[in-house]
């Protein structure tokens, strides 16, 4: 599906156009699907119909909790991933030990742990403990992806760069970076897609998100096939739109023209 | 320092100086008591058989290789583990490389402009008309907005040394900067490092191309298994060329 959209715009465009175009009608595709969805819904049948708006409702906070989460994922991502090649030991064995805790164990047990098992102080709300917790779970996987890309650029370009004068930090950050994390773009892109079917797991602290809410449905109206029915379809659609806007994204930096 | 030129009899105070200088990598020994000079305006063309050292030695002297024992200084800066000498040294020597080592992901401006700009601080569009001459000196004006994978590789060359140019060196290092292209390209790169030599850069050349050795070089140094065992003037090297290996070489290499 990653072509989808961008196989539609006139041949004769440049790869920056066919982008933008794709990812303005991705974005508003995701704007006019969460404004129409509450309407569209509430036109359906028994029992989709009466709880369209908690089913709208559900849909938001799914998109907000995987927005926040995958922000922060990215950020730690790559904070983590510098650590981790870093030159200090003592900042590569944090970095390792955060991926190996974070991959190692179940995502619920993350969620759960956040929410339940933090000390008093630090007790924050469902919402901000599923984020926190996605977060720092694709967060682990995200340092995976950028580090292996971080590590494919070639040595040449990092020589290059020094025999110009450019200090070590420039050098990462004008030459190593932006070629590293167009490689592990397509990992981060898989991570985001996964990241929003994971947030369902925050239904297991209480928040209401789509998932929670098929299953608050379910457990009023008893008629599972239409409300899973529904609730898959919803998630269907996003990943289907983030997938296009990231493969946008994608396309625009792919200045070799591989993709 | 100021010793006399063992080729050119020069009294000048050389730019480069390199004393028993050895490197190994694990238990190859890489370069074997090497010492030399660089004299400004000098052109000195590095030949030899591939792995002869030739290459890494061009690699000391911006301590893109570290060696291991002996004393290299630049300009009158010793290359050690000092970072600033190391910045310092790094500003005045370019270096060009075989297989060009472009910014993919920028434009050739970019290329061009990006060390002035963050290294020199030069404002965006004075770095931006300077590329742009620089490539106009390197016949690559009207490339000057694509990237680089759309050029061809003896383009892609040409802007490389464009590129370092920017940096405002006295010292360009070229290391093998013909290897990675096809016989059609070889001359035009070929003509924009003789363009710089007529204008006085100075030069140390690694390269198998040895007619340009013989028209561009002032001095042939020949490595042989890490040692330096010869400098010579060109007439000398090619003509009355008395060392048995080196002629063997030479044979070899002209078919």
């Amino acid at each position: 599906m990653i072509g989808g959209l961008l196989l539609l715009w006139p041949q004769g465009w440049s790869r920056e156009r066919k982008s933008t175009a794709t990812m303005a009608v991705a974005a508003l595709g995701l704007v006019l699907f969460l404004l129409v969805l509450g309407h569209l819904l509430a036109a359906a049948p028994d029992p989709i119909g009466p709880n369209a708006a908690e089913f709208a409702k559900g849909t938001w906070v799914t998109l907000e909790l995987t927005i926040l989460s995958g922000l922060f994922g990215i950020a730690v991502g790559v904070l983590a991933a510098v650590a981790r090649m870093s030159r200090l030991p003592p900042l590569r064995w944090i970095a390792g030990f955060y991926i190996w805790v974070f991959r190692g164990t179940p995502l619920l047990v993350q969620i759960l742990f956040v929410y339940f098992a933090l000390p008093g102080w630090l007790s924050i709300s469902d919402f901000s403990s599923a984020t926190l917790a996605l977060g720092l779970n694709v967060g682990a996987y995200n340092a995976e992806a950028i580090r292996a890309g971080l590590q494919a650029v070639p040595k040449g370009q990092t020589e290059a760069a020094r025999s110009l004068g450019l200090k070590p930090l420039q050098t990462f950050g004008y030459v190593v970076f932006p070629q590293g994390i167009k490689i592990a773009l397509p990992p981060l892109v898989n991570n985001v897609v996964s990241l929003l079917k994971d947030s369902s797991l925050a239904y297991s602290i209480g928040v209401i998100e789509l998932a929670n809410v098929g299953g608050r449905v379910h457990a009023s109206t008893f008629q599972p096939v239409p409300i899973f029915t529904t609730t898959a379809i919803i998630y269907l659609a996003l990943t289907t739109l983030l997938t296009q806007i990231s493969g946008a994204i994608e396309h625009r930096l792919d200045v070799e023209g591989r993709i | 320092m100021s010793k006399v030129h063992p080729v050119t009899g020069d009294h000048r105070v050389p730019f480069v100086v390199a004393e028993r200088v050895n490197k190994r990598f694990g238990k190859a020994h890489v370069l074997r008591d090497v010492t030399t000079s660089f004299y400004a305006g000098e052109v000195a063309v590095i030949v030899g058989p591939s792995g002869s050292g030739k290459s890494t030695f061009l690699r000391t002297l911006n301590r893109l290789e570290k060696h291991d024992s002996g004393r290299i200084v630049v300009d009158g800066i010793e290359l050690n583990d000092d970072v600033q000498h190391l910045d310092a040294i790094r500003r005045e020597v370019g270096m060009v490389f075989q297989q060009f080592n472009l910014f993919p992901h920028l434009t050739v401006l970019g290329n061009v402009s990006l060390a002035p700009r963050k290294v020199r601080n030069t404002p965006a569009a004075q770095a931006r008309a300077e590329a742009l001459e620089l490539l106009a000196r390197v016949g690559l004006t009207e490339h000057a907005h694509k990237h680089p994978h759309q050029l061809s590789g003896g383009q892609q060359q040409r802007v490389a040394i464009a590129r370092s140019l920017a940096m405002q060196p006295k010292m360009m290092l070229f290391d093998e900067p013909t290897s990675a292209l096809d016989p059609m390209m070889i001359k035009e790169v070929l003509d924009v490092l003789k363009d710089l030599a007529r204008s006085g850069m100075t030069m140390a050349v690694v390269t198998h191309e040895m007619s340009f050795a013989r028209e561009v070089g002032d001095r042939i140094l020949y490595f042989d298994e890490g040692r330096l065992l010869q400098e010579a003037a060109p007439d000398a090297f090619f003509d009355a060329q008395q060392d048995e290996r080196i002629r063997a070489f030479l044979g070899h290499i002209a078919h």
